[in-house]
C-alpha cells in the first residue's frame, strides 16, 4: 500500500498541479496573514476605545441610582475575534453593538426607563466597493483547496485506466482496497504539503508580529480548524475517487466534478438559502417600526385614560409601575422582532447543510469566534448582562432602607451615589463548550458525507470493470 | 470547405456530455436564480412604493414650511435591470432627506426598510455571476482539447493533408465552439425573459431589451475571450491533460483568486486620512456662520441670542410653544449640521409685533445657510470622492485586469447599477434640492410667517415641484459600457493572432 501511496505521491510531486497550487495556496495564505496583521490592530483598539468610553459614561452616571435606572448601561459592545482570519464570518454585515438606553424621549413627563434595543445598521451601507469575498482560511479552504483536491483527483483512476497502468497494477497480487486506500493517501500528501506549508508560513507571520498576540485557546481552535480541514480535503479527495471511477474517461469526469463543485460552492450556499429564507419571513422593518409606535401610543393613552384629566399627580408606585412596564414591553417588542429575524437567518443556514462547503463554512465560523453564531451567543451575552444590570439596580435600591423602593422614578428609589466599580461591566466572552455544541452537528454531517462518499468511492472501484 | 469544417466540429460538440451538461448547468443556475432574484425585486418595490406613499403623507401632516426638515424624503426606485447585474443597486441607501442645509449625497442616503442583517451573509447570485463562473469554465472546457487532442489522436495531421489553410482550421473551430456556447447563453436568457414577463410588477420598457442586448453582446465577448484563452493554451501544450490543468489553474485565478486577492490587497495599501481635517475646516465655516448669525442677533434688539445647543431658543415671543429636533452631527460623510428643525405653535397677540422681524431673522438665517453650505460643499465634494469614491475605483480599476472584472463592469454600466448609474440617481435629487430652494427663494418661504407658524395659513405642499426620475438613455448607458467591451474585444483580437502565430508555426 505504501509502494502505491509513495509512487502516487512522486508523480504528483513532479507535476505541474502541485507547483501551480503551491504557488496559488502559498500567495493567499500570505495575503490573508498581511491583510489581517493590518487590520486587526486598528479593530481590537476600535474595540477598546468604545469600551472604554462605555465604562466612562457609565461612571458618569453612577452619581445616583436615578439615572441608572433610567439611562441604563449604554452601548454594548461585540469584541473583536482574534481568530478573524480564518473565518470573516461577513462581520461588515453584522451590526456591532446592542444598546441599552432610553432614546430620551419623555413619557408622562419624565425620562423612560432604559431598554434593550438591537441597532440594524451595519458598518457597510456606505461601502461602494464591487462585492467580493474577503481571503480568509475559510475562503481558501472551502473554494481554493477543494478545487485542488479535485484537480488531483479526477485523473487518478480514470487517467490510468486511459493509459492501461492500472491493469499492470492490478495484475500484481494487491487487493483493490488497497490500491484505493493507496490513491487516497497519496493524494492527500500531496495535496497537504503545499497547504501545511502555506498555513505554516501564515502562522508564523502572524505569530511572529508583536501586534497581534494569540493565546492557548486561540491556538487550540487552530489546530481543531486544521483538524476539520483534514476532513474536508478527505471528503474532497473521495468524491474525486468516486466520479473518476464511476465515468472511466478523465474529460467527463473532471465536468462532472466541476459541476458539482459549482453546485456545492455557489449555487446551494446561496441560492438555496435565499429560497429557504422565504420560508420564514419577519414583518418589514418599517412595519416593526409603526408597530412599536402604535404599541407605545397605546400605553400612554391607556396612561392618560386612568389618570390624566384627574388633577393631582399619581402616585409614586402608579408612576413605577407605568414607567417600568412600558419598558418592558418595548423591550420584549423589541426581542421578539429579533427573534424572527434569527430565525429567518437559521432557516437559511440550515437549507445549505446539504453542501459540505457551507458546512465547512459555519465550522470555520464557530470556531474563530465569528459570523452569525458568534452573533447570537454576543446577544444572549448582552440580555445575560442586561439581566444582571436590572438585579443590581434593585439590589442596591433594597439596601438602603429610606428609599420607596419604586424603581423609575426620581423620589421612589435611593438618593445615595453608588459606588462606580460596583456596577457590573458588559464583558463579551466566547465559550469553546458552547462553540462545540453548536459545531457538533455540522461535525457529524461532515463526517457523514465523508463516509457515504469514501464507500461511495470503494464501491465504485471494486465493481470496476478494466 | 469552411463550412464542412464547422460542420464537423459543431456534430462534435453538439453529441458530447459536456455539451449536455453545460446545457443543463446554466439553465438551472440562471432559472433558479432568476426566480430569486426576481422575488426580491418585488419585495423592494413594494417596499418603494409603501415608502415613497408613506412619506408623501408624512410631508402633508407638517404644517409650517420649515418642518419640512426630515420629512422631505425622496426613495430611489429598485432599478429592473438589477436582475441581470445587482451592481450597487441593494448595496447603496435609497432614502435621501432632501433638506436645504446640506447637499445630499449617496452617503447620506439611508435604507428604508432595513434588510434582515442575518441574510445578508448569503451572497446574492445575480445571473451576470452565473455566467461570469459557469460559462466560463464551460468554454475552457470546449477549447482545452481543441488543438491538444486532435494532435494526440492525429487527426490534426490527417484534415493538414488536405488543401486548406490553417487559419480556416481555427476559425472553423473557434466559430463553432461560439455557437455552442451561446445555446446555454441564449436559452437560459430567454427563460429568464420569460419569467420576467410573466411577472406582473416587473415592468422592462423597450430600451430595457435593448440594454439587455448589450449584455448578451458583452457575455459574448466573454465568453469568446475564454475561448480563446482555452485555445491558446491547447495550442502551447502537446498534451490535453497538461492543456486541461493548465486551463483549470487559469480559471481558478482569474475567476476565483484574483477578483477577490486584488480587492482584499487594495485594503492593504494606505488611505489618506483626510476625514478629520477637513471636517474641522467644515466645522470652522459652520462656526463663522454662527458669529455672523450672532452678529444679526446683537444689533437687534428684539430677538434674543440664539446659540447652537437651543438654549436661546425662543426669541423672548410670548405664548409659544416650541417643538425642537437636533440633528446629528456625522463625521463619517463629513456633514456638520448647524440647522435644527423647530415648530412654533400659536402666536400670541402680544408677540405679533416681534413676528416681522422673526421673519427678518429667519430670511437671513436661510439665505446665510444656504451660502455656508455651498460653500462646504467646495471641501466636502473632493474630500468625500477622496474617501469614498477612490478606494472604490482603484479597485475596480484593478480588476480589470481580469476578464471576470472587465465583464461584470460592462453589463453593470449596461444595466445601470453601476457607480455612474447610481451618481445619476443621486445627482437628479441634488438638483431637486436646487429646485426646492429656488422655489422657496421665488415664493419667499424662508421669510414667510408659514416657515415657523401655522396660525395665519400652513403650507401648501402640493405646490412644491415635484421629484422624479429617470434611469438614464440606453446611449449613455452604451456610452459607458463601450470602453470595457473595447477592451475584452481588443483581448479577442490579441488572442486570436497569438493563436494563429502558434498554431501556424507549429509542427503537427
Amino acid at each position: 500500500m505504501w509502494h502505491i501511496a509513495k509512487r502516487e505521491l512522486y508523480d504528483n510531486l513532479n507535476s505541474l498541479r502541485f507547483a501551480l497550487a503551491t504557488v496559488l495556496l502559498l500567495a493567499l495564505m500570505l495575503t490573508n496573514a498581511v491583510l489581517y496583521l493590518r487590520e486587526h490592530p486598528a479593530r481590537a483598539q476600535a474595540y477598546h476605545n468604545a469600551a472604554a468610553d462605555a465604562v466612562k459614561t457609565l461612571k458618569s452616571r453612577s452619581t445616583n441610582l436615578y439615572s441608572l435606572a433610567t439611562g441604563g448601561p449604554g452601548d454594548l459592545h461585540k469584541s473583536p475575534s482574534p481568530l478573524r482570519f480564518c473565518a470573516e464570518g461577513d462581520e461588515a454585515f453584522l451590526p456591532t453593538r446592542a444598546s441599552g438606553a432610553n432614546y430620551g424621549q419623555r413619557i408622562a413627563n419624565m425620562p423612560p426607563v432604559w431598554r434593550l434595543f438591537y441597532p440594524q445598521e451595519t458598518p457597510n451601507l456606505r461601502n461602494i466597493r464591487p462585492d467580493f469575498t474577503t481571503l480568509d482560511w475559510a475562503f481558501i479552504v472551502g473554494y481554493v483547496l477543494s478545487f485542488v483536491a479535485l484537480l488531483f483527483t479526477f485523473d487518478s483512476i480514470s487517467g490510468e485506466l486511459e493509459r492501461g497502468t492500472l491493469r499492470l497494477t492490478l495484475a500484481n497480487p494487491i487487493p483493490r482496497h488497497v490500491v484505493l486506500v493507496g490513491k487516497f493517501l497519496g493524494a492527500f500528501i500531496s495535496i497537504n504539503i503545499p497547504f501545511a506549508v502555506a498555513v505554516l508560513m501564515n502562522l508564523l507571520l502572524i505569530s511572529t508580529a508583536d501586534t497581534v498576540q494569540l493565546n492557548a485557546e486561540a491556538w487550540g481552535r487552530l489546530g481543531i480548524l486544521y483538524g476539520i480541514i483534514i476532513l474536508y480535503t478527505c471528503l474532497f479527495i473521495a468524491l474525486g475517487l468516486l466520479i473518476s471511477a464511476a465515468v472511466r474517461e478523465s474529460g467527463v469526469s473532471l465536468v462532472v466534478l466541476l459541476l458539482i463543485w459549482v453546485s456545492f460552492v455557489i449555487f446551494i450556499p446561496n441560492t438555496l438559502a435565499s429560497i429557504g429564507s422565504r420560508t420564514a419571513v419577519p414583518i418589514a422593518y418599517m412595519e416593526f417600526w409603526t408597530q412599536r409606535m402604535q404599541l407605545a401610543d397605546e400605553a400612554r393613552a391607556a396612561y392618560r385614560n386612568k389618570y390624566g384629566d384627574s388633577q393631582t399627580t399619581p402616585s409614586v408606585h402608579v408612576l413605577g409601575e407605568y414607567v417600568t412596564t412600558e419598558a418592558e414591553e418595548y423591550e420584549r417588542f423589541n426581542e421578539a422582532y429579533l427573534k424572527q429575524q434569527i430565525a429567518q437567518g437559521k432557516r437559511a443556514r440550515a437549507i445549505t447543510r446539504i453542501s459540505p462547503t457551507a458546512i465547512i463554512q459555519r465550522l470555520f465560523e464557530s470556531f474563530a469566534g465569528t459570523g452569525f453564531e458568534r452573533h447570537l451567543q454576543f446577544i444572549e451575552n448582552v440580555q445575560r448582562y442586561a439581566r444582571e444590570y436590572r438585579e443590581f439596580v434593585v439590589d442596591t435600591d433594597r439596601a438602603d432602607p429610606e428609599s420607596l423602593h419604586v424603581v423609575g422614578i426620581q423620589e421612589g428609589m435611593s438618593q445615595k451615589p453608588v459606588n462606580p466599580d460596583a456596577i457590573p461591566k458588559f464583558k463579551d466572552t466566547l465559550s469553546l463548550n458552547r462553540d462545540f455544541n453548536t459545531a457538533a452537528m455540522d461535525l457529524l454531517l461532515l463526517v457523514l458525507f465523508l463516509g457515504v462518499l469514501a464507500s461511495g468511492a470503494y464501491l465504485a472501484f471494486v465493481r470496476l470493470e478494466i | 470547405m469552411l463550412m464542412t469544417l464547422i460542420r464537423r466540429e459543431l456534430l462534435d460538440n453538439l453529441m458530447t456530455f459536456r455539451f449536455a451538461a453545460a446545457v443543463f448547468i446554466t439553465l438551472l443556475l440562471v432559472v433558479a436564480n432568476t426566480i430569486v432574484l426576481l422575488k426580491d425585486y418585488e419585495q423592494r418595490l413594494t417596499a418603494y412604493n409603501k415608502a415613497v406613499n408613506e412619506s408623501h403623507q408624512e410631508l402633508r401632516e407638517e404644517k409650517t414650511y420649515s418642518g419640512y426638515a426630515g420629512a422631505l424624503i425622496i426613495h430611489r426606485p429598485p432599478n429592473p435591470l438589477s436582475i441581470f447585474n445587482l451592481g450597487l443597486d441593494k448595496q447603496v441607501g435609497n432614502k435621501i432627506e432632501v433638506y436645504h442645509a446640506f447637499i445630499p449625497t449617496m452617503w447620506d442616503a439611508e435604507k428604508h426598510g432595513a434588510d434582515n442583517p442575518f441574510l445578508n451573509l448569503f451572497t446574492s447570485i445575480d445571473i451576470v455571476l452565473v455566467f461570469q463562473g459557469v460559462l466560463s469554465l464551460l468554454a475552457l472546457i470546449f477549447a482545452y482539447d481543441a488543438l491538444a487532442g486532435e494532435r494526440e489522436r492525429g487527426t490534426l495531421r490527417l484534415v493538414l493533408t488536405h488543401p486548406i489553410q490553417r487559419g480556416y482550421i481555427l476559425f472553423a473551430k473557434y466559430i463553432s465552439a461560439m455557437l455552442c456556447l451561446l445555446v446555454p447563453l441564449l436559452i437560459s436568457l430567454l427563460l429568464s425573459i420569460i419569467l420576467l414577463t410573466t411577472s406582473t410588477t416587473m415592468s422592462l420598457r423597450a430600451d430595457d431589451f435593448l440594454r439587455i442586448g448589450g449584455i448578451v453582446l458583452t457575455s459574448l465577448l466573454y465568453v469568446s475571450l475564454f475561448y480563446l484563452i482555452g485555445l491558446c493554451i491547447s495550442a502551447m501544450t502537446r498534451r490535453t491533460s497538461t492543456a486541461l490543468m493548465l486551463c483549470m489553474f487559469v480559471w481558478g485565478v482569474l475567476v476565483l483568486v484574483y477578483p477577490n486577492l486584488i480587492l482584499t490587497a487594495v485594503d492593504i495599501v494606505p488611505q489618506p486620512n483626510t476625514q478629520i481635517s477637513v471636517y474641522n475646516q467644515i466645522k470652522q465655516m459652520w462656526e463663522e456662520w454662527d458669529r455672523e448669525n450672532k452678529r444679526f442677533l446683537r444689533n437687534d434688539a428684539v430677538l434674543g441670542p440664539l446659540s447652537r445647543n437651543g438654549e436661546g431658543w425662543g426669541f423672548r415671543l410670548k405664548g409659544v410653544e416650541y417643538s425642537f429636533a437636533p440633528s446629528e452631527d456625522k463625521p463619517s460623510t463629513l456633514l456638520y449640521f448647524y440647522q435644527t428643525s423647530f415648530y412654533a405653535g400659536k402666536i400670541g397677540a402680544e408677540s405679533e409685533p416681534q413676528v416681522p422681524l422673526v421673519q427678518d431673522y429667519y430670511g437671513f438665517y436661510n439665505r446665510e445657510t444656504i451660502n455656508t453650505v455651498q460653500r462646504t460643499w467646495l471641501v466636502r465634494k473632493p474630500a468625500l470622492e477622496a474617501i469614498y469614491i477612490q478606494p472604490a475605483n482603484l479597485g475596480r480599476m484593478l480588476l480589470r485586469f481580469s476578464p471576470g472584472g472587465l465583464y461584470d463592469a460592462a453589463t453593470e454600466a449596461w444595466a445601470g447599477t453601476d457607480l455612474d448609474g447610481i451618481q445619476d440617481f443621486f445627482s437628479t435629487v441634488q438638483r431637486y434640492r436646487r429646485a426646492v430652494v429656488d422655489y422657496f427663494y421665488d415664493k419667499k418661504i424662508f421669510e414667510s410667517r408659514q416657515w415657523f407658524a401655522a396660525d395665519k395659513g400652513t403650507a401648501d405642499w402640493d405646490a412644491l415641484p415635484q421629484f422624479s426620475f429617470h434611469r438614464s438613455d440606453t446611449g449613455i448607458n452604451a456610452k459607458r459600457a463601450l470602453p470595457d467591451m473595447l477592451l475584452l474585444l481588443t483581448m479577442n483580437v490579441i488572442l486570436f493572432t497569438v493563436i494563429m502565430l502558434i498554431f501556424i508555426k507549429s509542427e503537427v
